[in-house]
């Protein structure tokens, strides 16, 4: 991976860490939920208040969707924007949204706070350089078929364009698993932390295609060290015009936040305890970030040593 | 030539009949007042012998007689209610209509071509009030209109201070990706700099921002897009692609409501024009006669005038119905040149 200039991390790198309308993704552990489609004023409206309640930093919501089916519903476009727009100013929260269209990167943008590349076109280079230009954070999702050396060259380009405020964020790949929706790789989490500068996000909703698998998943990622998780969330998953089976309904969201502190409270404590350690002396491990979300990258390695294995 | 097009010609044509309607109702408020009474007969007999005896062959003297008949049965209605009139510079949709809906909503609100029209026509006793900018945040002082002031002998009986917000408005159903230009008025142009540059739309200077609406929805224009405020969207049937799209927060103007006499009420504001003479200390004299009955000036603004001579607007806190502000007036008119009260009045901030 001795291409990615400014992605790459090299020994004394220190994580970067992007502010989001006052969320410091890479600093604090952000969940971003909310609809898979944006729908209707009141539904998006009413999920944005409930996530807010139980947690989430950010509001996910697609207003383009690209979908397997042309005839399938395609999203509300301008009008979702709009919807977003109005959850944002009624919740506070940042608004995460997918654009799929270069003609659309500066109008997203306008209502958008973080501007999402989905997994089927992470390398639509186009759009990655219309991405970097706008100068908008960026979620860029893992490609379906993508090896992590592809998709840090795709966040490269975002960063070649000027635009350093890149999180990637794995949901899942295509394996000869076909029980699951997608194989969620959590190995991305470590090998993303020692490979790059960039924050990872976990969606585990796209991972695994299978509501009782979220909460699972989501405990595994916060304890590999992801830096954030992206969940959807419906007030009525039954009725939703997408990706009905996967969201989760704004109690069930609730729940599995209770226990996600949990284990985050624990994680931070652990790492507060690691860190007082540290300061009487105790070796800490390179690179490991001391703080609240403690589990981090055990320092830069190099990838192709195991390669044989 | 498809059913389409044939519909956007007719959404054309009925932009431009609702806007006559107006126009037309609007000239008829106007009529009353130099009318004994509301109904007039034979003027509506000729007008409607004139209508139908012109009348083309589709629409038959049938059935424009009943339109004409219910036209102005409507502005005889009109002239029954007799709305206030305001008198307003711009197009419909102008910022000083929006600013005047907020000081009285039922008003009727009467476009201009130029300020000068407005104080001209309120002197006039053609319109009850007139309406006017002042000054603005980030563009200064808005110079025809205190040039006027310095002389007229108008009142100034209320003002309004208003956020402006900017809006880029398009046909509805048009692809806003499609859209490579925005027209309006240069000010509000140079204040949405970045977000046009942003999404890389073509800045076109018009002579108004609501006339850009107007010229937009008229047209239905496809590739362009007009900014002005929400009230134009409203009432030319434009889609909000972005509202406040303007670069820098805090867009405010300061507007005046102007009549022939006084206001009726004590205010919380007063204006003043007056001019010093040519020597030391002679505008500092006049201005610690207002600090000495501790009364807040709010805006000092010096406008040229006459060569070498300088207009000085101050407006300051209080009601003339206040013994030290009146005092204060009467010192400042002994002291200064030709010191004239502009007007007491209520300042309203929205």
């Amino acid at each position: 991976m001795n291409n990615l200039k400014l992605t790459g991390r090299r020994p004394g790198d220190s994580m970067r860490v992007i502010d989001i309308g006052g969320v410091r993704v890479g600093e604090e552990f952000v969940v971003i939920a909310g609809p898979c489609s944006v729908e209707t004023e009141d539904q998006t409206i009413r999920t944005a208040v409930a996530v807010k309640e139980a947690g989430a930093k950010m509001l996910r919501g697609g207003a383009f969707k690209p979908r397997t089916s042309p005839y399938a519903f395609q999203g509300l476009g301008l009008k979702g924007l709009k919807i977003l727009d109005k959850a944002k100013r009624e919740t506070g929260l940042p608004i995460v949204t997918e654009v799929v269209d270069t003609r659309d990167v500066s109008w997203v943008g306008e209502y958008a706070d973080v501007l999402q590349i989905g997994a089927r076109n992470m390398q639509n280079f186009s759009l990655l350089r219309e991405a970097g230009k706008s100068g908008k954070p960026i979620l860029l999702k893992r490609g379906m078929y993508s090896t992590l050396e592809e998709w840090l060259n795709c966040a490269e380009y975002i960063l070649a364009e000027g635009n350093d405020k890149v999180i990637v964020c794995e949901r899942g790949v295509r394996t000869f698993e076909t029980f699951t929706r997608n194989t969620l790789d959590l190995s991305m989490i470590p090998a993303v932390h020692a490979e790059s500068r960039l924050p990872i996000m976990i969606d585990p909703s796209h991972g695994t295609g299978i509501k009782y698998m979220i909460e699972p998943m989501s405990l595994a990622a916060i304890a590999a060290g992801a830096d954030g998780l992206e969940i959807e969330v419906h007030v009525d998953p039954p009725s939703a015009l997408s990706d009905k089976d996967q969201q989760l309904t704004p109690d069930e969201f609730k729940a599995m936040m209770k226990r996600l502190q949990a284990l985050l409270d624990f994680m931070g404590a652990n790492a507060a305890n690691e860190a007082e350690s540290a300061r009487k002396g105790d070796a800490l491990p390179a690179g490991s970030p001391a703080g609240t979300r403690a589990v981090g990258p055990q320092g830069p390695r190099d990838p192709f040593a195991d390669a044989m294995d | 030539m498809t059913l389409k097009d044939l519909r956007d010609d007719i959404d054309r044509i009925d932009a431009k009949l609702l806007a006559l309607i107006d126009q037309r109702m609007e000239k008829a408020l106007l009529a009353r007042a130099f009318k004994a009474d509301v109904a007039d007969a034979p003027r509506e007999a000729a007008v409607l012998e004139r209508i139908t005896r012109s009348s083309r062959c589709l629409s038959g003297p049938a059935f424009t007689g009943e339109l004409w008949k219910r036209i102005m049965a409507e502005a005889r209605s009109i002239q029954e209610k007799k709305p206030k009139t305001v008198g307003f510079q711009g197009e419909h949709g102008a910022n000083s209509e929006v600013a005047l809906r907020a000081w009285d909503a039922s008003a009727a609100a009467m476009p201009c071509v130029e300020f000068s029209d407005v104080f001209d026509a309120v002197r006039d006793g053609l319109f009850d009030y007139g309406i006017v900018p002042v000054e603005n945040t980030l563009g200064g002082i808005v110079g025809p209109v205190n040039s006027i002031l310095i002389n007229t002998d108008l009142k100034i009986v209320a003002a309004i201070d208003s956020p402006i917000s900017h809006c880029l408005l398009a046909v509805p159903g048009v692809d806003h990706r499609e859209i490579r230009s925005a027209y309006s008025h240069s000010q509000a142009l140079a204040q949405c700099r970045s977000f046009l540059a942003r999404n890389k739309l073509e800045a076109r200077p018009y002579y108004d921002t609501a006339g850009a609406a107007r010229m937009i929805a008229e047209e239905r224009r496809r590739d362009t897009a007009a900014i002005a405020n929400r009230f134009a969207a409203e009432i030319y049937d434009l889609e909000i692609i972005k509202d406040d799209i303007q670069d820098a927060a805090n867009n405010r103007t300061r507007f005046l409501v102007i009549a022939k006499e006084s206001a009726s009420q004590a205010g919380n504001k007063c204006s003043a024009v007056f001019s010093t003479n040519d020597k030391a200390g002679a505008l500092f004299g006049i201005l610690e006669i207002f600090a000495r009955e501790g009364i807040n000036l709010t805006r000092i603004e010096s406008v040229p005038d006459k060569p070498g001579d300088y207009a000085i607007f101050i407006d300051f806190d209080g009601s003339d119905a206040d013994p030290a502000v009146a005092k204060a007036i009467a010192e400042a008119k002994a002291a200064a040149h030709g010191f004239r009260l502009l007007g007491c009045y209520e300042e309203r901030r929205l």
